[in-house]
Formats: structure tokens, C-alpha cells, sequence
């Protein structure tokens, strides 16, 4: 084959890899705001600490990072759930925009304690394994990157279960509907929503770990990750599950592809160009129902 | 000629036929009547006439104006008001300033907003919702709220005004109130879609009584003919005799 | 607009007004070159938390993304002051038109979106500029930009100031006017608003346009005063964050609100910064929060409410807690 299609390929290649990665992170995002109604500006610190936390178990007790996912989305999902019942419940019936400035103001305090605690130097988890590919055919797919995917996968199939075939699933799905009538049927909204925000959180920390292994870890690294939970919401449809996974798969290919053909520069350009134009043409997201928002 | 004339309305919701076929007009001045069971399709009707809703299929004509695709704040200036069945008060303006604005925005609007407030002034104390004017919309009671919608569709200065179910919930001295500030609504001129559930209003106030059922047009004339019409009287109850009124 | 403002304006208010601005205009001569740059930073606070308020507090939508019209003041300032020899107030003027300008086409298209969707679309702008102001040669690029030195600080002073009293002045007109009323009925609820006549589009594209013009002239102070500018600096949407926090912490509903907030918050930022970075991150994070969740509708109105403080927060727990 030509090496203009083989370029082409593996592009696709790394788009989807690095699109599994924005799926991961989106997940818990979109959840959260589509089932809570709250735009977690938070959401990338909570990807932050699940990293660190990857990286110290790694580095403190040699514990392999894809063994310890479980052991960090268990450590966040208590985080989360913590976070949301004794803060965030607080203002669950404020205007939209106060708990918006909420989460920001969260993110701060993580970001900057994470900061105080593990100083600004970036840190990377690097196994015997890191480094190497397999090739597929003429392409080149790091084995790591392949991993995460695959992970992405099974979590968004895990989650897609939970939501549709469990009972709590329902609970959740009926209170993210009406949660007027969701309470009049004895179901605990409040914990409901602590449930819903510690699994988003799970997801956060999960993502993180996986991120470690290909991508520097620091303090700061999470605002990035909000603003693609953002983009990938937009563009695959809010609380959708497989909206979350198409979103994040397409908005790394088009990043890939405009990193190739535009330069490395052009990736907000691109992602927020896509992400004005959704909005404009088509709001639900591609995937997404129309969504009742507050305020 | 008639006022408002909507003919072959068709909305459809999906699969859903909200609206089915239904031919209306309304003359100058006249007072008319819209019943029918919940669900029959009247808050649509009305929504289609306002511009909130775009009809499927049908023509909209309001006092010579193809009305089809013009959006709600047009056809408010052309003359059309409504009240909305839950109320929709500015709430955090004072009642004063909620009559205001449409005083401010109508077609032939105050020149400036002292004189809004003027015009206001004068639109509440019709109303009878003089003493509040100072008070925040958020603080009045459901009566009050109903003569502020009132107050801001007259402030329009419409020719025409579609009542929303403007008695539901009111006791029986309430009715007859409403129904006296109605009359002098109408004596000015504006023509009337009344929409409602309390028949004693309907029968005292409307000429003509149109009756909706499942979207469909079942019945159409005076009260007293159109209250012993078989077909109506099946729809609401499936009985042989209506209930007397609240 | 809320009902029962505007006692203020009693004959002691007068005077109190009246004093402070005299004070204002004669302090440069008094005090120091620390102060002056104090109050000057102060003031642009004050200036971007009223222009935030016009669009987000009384019109009701959350912009996140002023910093790009400051962004667009600030390097319309630059670049006309070094490549075309303009004068500094002509060059600022003409980076308030192309800010205006620019509002007026992005708010056509970002004003028909409504709640979370408007706030990460305007987002979203911001950071494509931001891109795009590191990519292009007419902007410097990634290196930024410098700008030609002035000859005395109190210049800085004075415009900041006059910008900060347009913003004042356009707060306290707008509930007095008919585009107020339209904004005030747009915010308190938009469908209602349009059976009564008014069409929503090209009232909200005057708040947004005026709000993206007082940023612009932000902007181009900013970037005369700092004499550099690179992107990451002007299109920070660290600018937005703060002028909305100091909006609430002041109260929404009145046009001395945010500049209240603004003067406090700045003044006690400027304290936790000397010591350091950290402090002042964690003090701004910890102070969002306590406040969203305490008084979200800003001190002001706890004051304004009588009966203790203590009431005040919990009366606002209820409201909001699930």
C-alpha cells in the first residue's frame, strides 16, 4: 500500500487509541452531568488524583497499574461519593451557574493541595512493558495505548450494564428523569446522586490511571481533561454511554488528523471549532436526547 | 371578514395527533368558548395560534395576516395575547414592571419607560392589582398572579386575547369576578378565545361555544345547545348528563 | 432589577458618591506608585466584573469567554501602537470597535444557545482564539508581544478609571431603559418574554456586545500598562472566573455589587499573593466554595436582609440543599 494510506491508517489508529483515552475520561463527565445536572469543573482534578494515585502504588508498592485500576477506581468512588454528599448536595437546587462556580472552586482546592503534597514535578509510570508495540500489518500499535482501549471498552460496557440492567441503574435513570417523582417512590435521591457522582469519579480515576502510563502526571493536568469531557458530551450527546464512547473515538480522530495536516497547534482550533458547530446545528449531540437544563 | 380564521389545523407530535382538522374563526369583538376534556388539544391550539408551536398543516390568518411561521413576539405585535394556564410572572420585577414591558414592546409602543410605567399604572388598577404594584411578582398570591397575566395581555393592546383556563383553581366569588373584569376586557372591544373547564363561566360569558375532543372539532355553537349535545356529554363522561357546574 | 432598590440615591448617598469621587480623581497625587497600581488593578477588576454583569447576572447567561475580548482589545491595541504608530487612545478605541464588532457576529450565533451549552460555547471561542493569537506572525506568535513603554504610571490610572465608570454608568442606566426591561423579562423567563412582544435576539446581543467592548477596553489598558502580552495571558479565562466571582460575592443585582466585590476581593488577593501562590489559589478555591454554598446571592443581599446573618445562610441551605 501507498504511504499516503498507510499514513492515513495509522492516524486513524492513533486517533482511535487516544479517542479511547477521551472516552474514558468523558465517561464520569457525562454522567454526571447528565444525570445530576452539574457541569463538574472538577471532573479533570478527580482524573489528576487517579493518576497519583496509579503512580504511588506503582512506585510506593510496585503494584502493576493495570492491577491496581480496580483498587483506584474503588479509592475515588469514595472520594467522589464523600465529595458529593457533604458538598456538592448542598447547592443541588441552586442556579446551574453556582454549581458551576462550585466545582471550580473544588478544583482549585484538589489541584492546589495536590500540589502542595507532591510539588509541580511531573511524574510518569513506566513498567518493563512501556515501551513497546506490536505491529499490525504495516501499522504500529503501542501496547499500552491498545490496553487502554480495550479498557475504555470494557468500562463503558460496565457502566452501560449498571445503568440499564441493575436496579440501581433504574434508580438512577429515574431520578436523572424526575426527580420530584423519583422521591415520591421512596427512592434516596440524595444518595442516589453520591452514588452517581462516586461512579463518575470511579471512571475519572480509572481514566487517570490508564493516562499515567502514556502521559506525564502533575497537579495541574486536569483542566485539559475537563474541557475534552466537555467537547466529548457536545459531540456524542450527554448522558449517553455510547454517545460518551463515539464522541471521544471521533474527537480523537479529528484532533489526529488535524495535528497531521495542520500542525500540532491546531487542536483547540479544531475541537472547539467542532464543538461550536454541534452546538449550533445540532445541541443534543449526535448520539444525545434533548436535555432540559436548569436555569 | 373574520378576525382570526385557523383552517384544516393538523399537529402532530410524533404519531401523535394533537390537533385534528380543526376549522375556527373568530369575529371582531366576539367572545367564544373552547371546551373539551384534558388532552383534547386546546393548549395546543392555543400555542399554534401564539407561534409557540408550528402547525403541521393549515393556514393561520389573523385580521388579514398569513400568520405561518412568524415567531411568537411578531404575533403578539400583530395583536394576539394569551395568558398562560400556570402563570408567568417576571418574578423578580415588581408588578409594576412586569406590566411594563409588554407596554414597552406592543406595536404601538410607550415612548419611554416612565410612561410604560404610567400606562401600567392604569392597566392594574382595571385589574384591581393597583395596591401591589410595588410588590415583587413572586410575592402574590394564585388569584393575583392570574389578574398580573390579565394585566400584561391587556397592556399588549390586543385585539385579540386567548384566556388559558384563567379560573381553575378560583372559588365561586372568584369566578364572578373574573368573569365582570372579563366582560370589561371585552367591552372595549377585544375579541375572546375563552378556554376553560368551569362551565358557568363559559355559558355566561361566550356566544359561541367550540367543543375539542382527542384534537377533533365535535361540537359548535351556544352554550345551552352545545352542553346538550350527546356527543359532548359522551366525551366528558360517557354518561347521560353533565355535572352541574362549580 | 430587583424591587425596592434605588433608595440608595437618598441625599447621604450624594454625598458619600460625590466624596469618593473626588478621592478618586486626586489620589494618584497623594499616594504612592504601589497604591496607584493597586487601585488601578483594582479598578479593572471592578470594570470586568460590571461588564460580566450586564450579560451574566441580568441577562441571565453565564459568559465564560469576556477574556477573548480582551485578548482582541489587547492586541488591536498592540499592534496598531507598534506597527501603525497610532496613539494609544485612538488604538484602544479601535480595539473596543473590533471587539463590539466581533461580539455582535459571535452572539448572533452563541446567544441562541441557552444555560451550560452558551457558557462552554463562548468557552470554547475563547481558546480558539487563544490558538489561533499563538499561531498567527501579526500577533508575535507564541512569544507574545511587546508594546511601546508610556512615560508616567498615573496615565494607566485615569483610563482604567474612566472605564470602570462607563461600566458603573451602563450598569445603573440599564434597569432604567427600555433594553433593560426586554433583558430583565429575557432573564426571568425568556418564552414569557416573547409572547409579550420582545424579540430576545438582538437584545441579548447589546448586553453581550457592550460587555465584550468594556473587556476590550480592559484589554488594551492591560496590554499598554503591562507593556507585554502573550496569549496565554489575555485569553485567560482566569479573567472571567474572577470578574463572576467578585460579581456574586457583591451581589448581582446592583450596579456597585460587583465593584464591591471587586475591591474587596482584589484587596484581600493582593495580601494572600504577597505571601504566595498557593495561598492565594487555595484561599480562591476555598472562598468560591463557602460562598456558592453560604450566600450565593452575594453579601450584599445578607446584608440587606434583616434578622441575623445566621438566619440569612440558612433560609439560602434550604432553598438549595437537596
Amino acid at each position: 500500500m501507498s504511504v499516503q494510506t498507510q499514513i492515513a491508517l495509522q492516524n486513524a489508529l492513533n486517533g482511535l487509541l487516544i479517542g479511547g483515552t477521551y472516552a474514558t475520561v468523558a465517561l464520569g463527565f457525562s454522567l454526571v452531568w447528565g444525570i445530576l445536572n452539574v457541569v463538574n469543573l472538577a471532573h479533570g482534578a478527580l482524573v489528576m488524583l487517579g493518576a497519583y494515585t496509579t503512580y504511588w502504588l506503582f512506585t510506593l508498592f510496585g503494584v502493576d497499574p493495570f492491577l491496581s485500576l480496580p483498587l483506584t477506581g474503588a479509592a475515588l468512588f469514595v472520594f467522589g461519593y464523600c465529595v458529593q454528599r457533604g458538598i456538592i448536595n448542598q447547592v443541588m437546587r441552586a442556579p446551574f451557574l453556582i454549581t458551576f462556580l462550585l466545582t471550580f472552586g473544588l478544583e482549585l482546592l484538589i489541584t492546589n493541595i495536590a500540589q502542595a503534597a507532591w510539588t509541580a514535578d511531573f511524574r510518569s509510570v513506566t513498567t518493563v512493558y512501556s515501551g513497546r508495540s506490536l505491529s499490525v500489518g504495516p501499522l504500529t500499535l503501542p501496547i499500552v495505548r491498545g490496553a487502554s482501549l480495550l479498557i475504555a471498552f470494557v468500562v463503558a460496557i460496565l457502566l452501560h450494564v449498571l445503568l440499564t440492567r441493575t436496579r440501581l441503574g433504574t434508580a438512577i435513570r429515574a431520578t436523572a428523569s424526575d426527580q420530584e417523582a423519583a422521591r415520591l417512590m421512596g427512592i434516596p435521591i440524595a444518595r442516589v446522586y453520591a452514588i452517581t457522582f462516586g461512579i463518575a469519579a470511579a471512571s475519572a480515576g480509572v481514566a487517570g490511571g490508564l493516562i499515567s502510563l502514556s502521559f506525564p502526571v502533575f497537579p495541574a493536568m486536569g483542566a485539559g481533561y475537563t474541557l475534552i469531557g466537555f467537547v466529548v458530551c457536545v459531540l456524542g450527546g450527554l448522558g449517553s454511554v455510547p454517545g460518551a464512547l463515539l464522541g471521544g473515538l471521533l474527537l480523537g480522530l479529528l484532533q489526529t488528523y488535524a495535528a497531521s495536516w495542520l500542525g500540532p497547534n491546531y487542536d483547540n482550533i479544531v475541537a472547539f471549532s467542532a464543538l461550536i458547530l454541534v452546538l449550533l446545528v445540532r445541541p443534543a449531540g449526535l448520539l444525545g436526547r434533548v436535555q432540559r437544563f436548569r436555569g | 371578514m373574520p378576525l382570526f380564521s385557523g383552517l384544516g389545523l393538523v399537529k402532530l407530535f410524533g404519531r401523535v395527533v394533537a390537533v385534528d382538522r380543526v376549522d375556527l374563526t373568530i369575529e371582531p369583538g366576539e367572545i367564544v368558548g373552547l371546551i373539551g376534556p384534558n388532552g383534547a388539544g386546546k393548549s395546543t391550539l392555543v400555542n399554534l395560534i401564539t407561534g409557540l408551536e408550528h402547525p403541521t398543516e393549515g393556514r393561520l390568518e389573523f385580521a388579514g395576516h398569513a400568520l405561518a411561521g412568524l415567531p411568537p413576539p411578531v404575533i403578539a405585535r400583530l395583536g394576539i395575547a394569551r395568558t398562560f394556564q400556570i402563570a408567568q410572572p417576571f418574578r423578580n420585577m415588581t408588578v409594576r414592571q412586569n406590566v411594563a414591558v409588554p407596554a414597552l414592546f406592543r406595536a404601538d409602543p410607550a415612548p419611554d419607560v416612565r410612561a410604560a410605567l404610567r400606562d401600567a399604572d392604569v392597566v392594574l388598577d382595571t385589574v384591581g392589582l393597583g395596591p401591589k404594584r410595588d410588590l415583587p411578582a413572586r410575592a402574590l398570591t394564585t388569584p393575583d398572579l392570574r389578574r398580573l397575566e390579565l394585566a400584561k395581555a391587556l397592556a399588549l393592546h390586543p385585539r385579540l386575547m386567548l384566556l388559558d383556563e384563567v379560573m381553575a383553581g378560583l372559588t365561586p366569588a372568584e369566578v364572578d369576578q373574573a368573569m365582570s373584569l372579563l366582560r370589561e376586557v371585552h367591552a372595549r372591544g377585544i375579541a375572546l378565545l375563552v378556554i376553560e373547564h368551569v362551565l358557568r363561566a363559559v355559558m355566561g360569558l361566550c356566544r359561541r361555544v367550540i367543543v375539542l375532543h382527542h384534537g377533533r372539532k365535535i361540537a359548535e355553537g351556544a352554550p345551552a345547545q352545545v352542553t346538550a349535545d350527546a356527543a359532548v356529554i359522551q366525551a366528558y363522561l360517557g354518561a347521560r348528563s353533565l355535572p352541574s357546574t362549580p | 432589577m430587583t424591587a425596592g432598590g434605588g433608595r440608595v440615591w437618598a441625599g447621604a448617598g450624594r454625598a458619600v458618591f460625590a466624596a469618593t469621587a473626588v478621592f478618586a480623581l486626586i489620589f494618584p497625587l497623594l499616594a504612592g506608585t504601589y497604591y496607584v497600581r493597586l487601585a488601578t488593578g483594582i479598578y479593572m477588576f471592578g470594570l470586568l466584573a460590571s461588564a460580566w454583569n450586564l450579560i451574566g447576572g441580568y441577562t441571565g447567561y453565564p459568559d465564560f469567554g469576556g477574556a477573548a475580548y480582551l485578548g482582541i482589545g489587547a492586541y488591536t491595541t498592540g499592534i496598531l501602537m507598534v506597527r501603525a504608530h497610532t496613539p494609544f487612545g485612538a488604538a484602544l478605541g479601535a480595539g473596543c470597535l473590533l471587539a463590539a464588532v466581533v461580539a455582535v457576529l459571535m452572539g448572533s450565533l452563541l446567544l441562541r444557545l441557552r444555560g451550560h451549552y452558551f457558557a462552554i460555547a463562548t468557552l470554547g471561542f475563547l481558546l480558539v482564539l487563544q490558538q489561533l493569537a499563538a499561531n498567527l506572525d501579526i500577533t508575535g506568535g507564541g512569544s507574545g508581544m511587546n508594546l511601546p513603554v508610556a512615560s508616567t504610571f498615573t496615565t494607566f490610572y485615569y483610563w482604567m478609571l474612566g472605564a470602570l465608570v462607563l461600566a458603573v454608568a451602563a450598569g445603573w442606566a440599564l434597569p432604567r431603559v427600555r433594553v433593560g426591561y426586554a433583558l430583565a423579562a429575557i432573564r426571568e423567563n425568556q418564552d414569557a418574554a416573547q409572547v409579550l412582544g420582545i424579540t430576545p435576539l438582538p437584545f441579548k446581543i447589546i448586553a453581550y456586545a457592550g460587555n465584550a467592548l468594556l473587556f476590550g477596553a480592559a484589554g488594551g489598558i492591560y496590554a499598554y500598562w503591562f507593556t507585554f502580552i502573550d496569549p496565554p495571558t489575555v485569553f485567560n479565562v482566569d479573567f472571567t472566573i474572577q470578574a463572576v466571582v467578585m460579581t456574586l460575592f457583591g451581589g448581582p443585582g446592583t450596579a456597585a455589587g460587583p465593584v464591591v466585590g471587586a475591591v474587596i476581593l482584589k484587596s484581600l488577593d493582593t495580601v494572600l499573593t504577597n505571601r504566595s501562590v498557593f495561598f492565594h489559589n487555595i484561599f480562591f478555591g476555598a472562598l468560591v466554595c463557602v460562598l456558592v454554598i453560604f450566600a450565593p446571592r452575594g453579601v450584599a443581599e445578607i446584608a440587606r436582609t434583616r434578622g441575623s446573618l445566621l438566619r440569612a445562610v440558612r433560609a439560602e441551605l434550604g432553598a438549595s440543599r437537596l
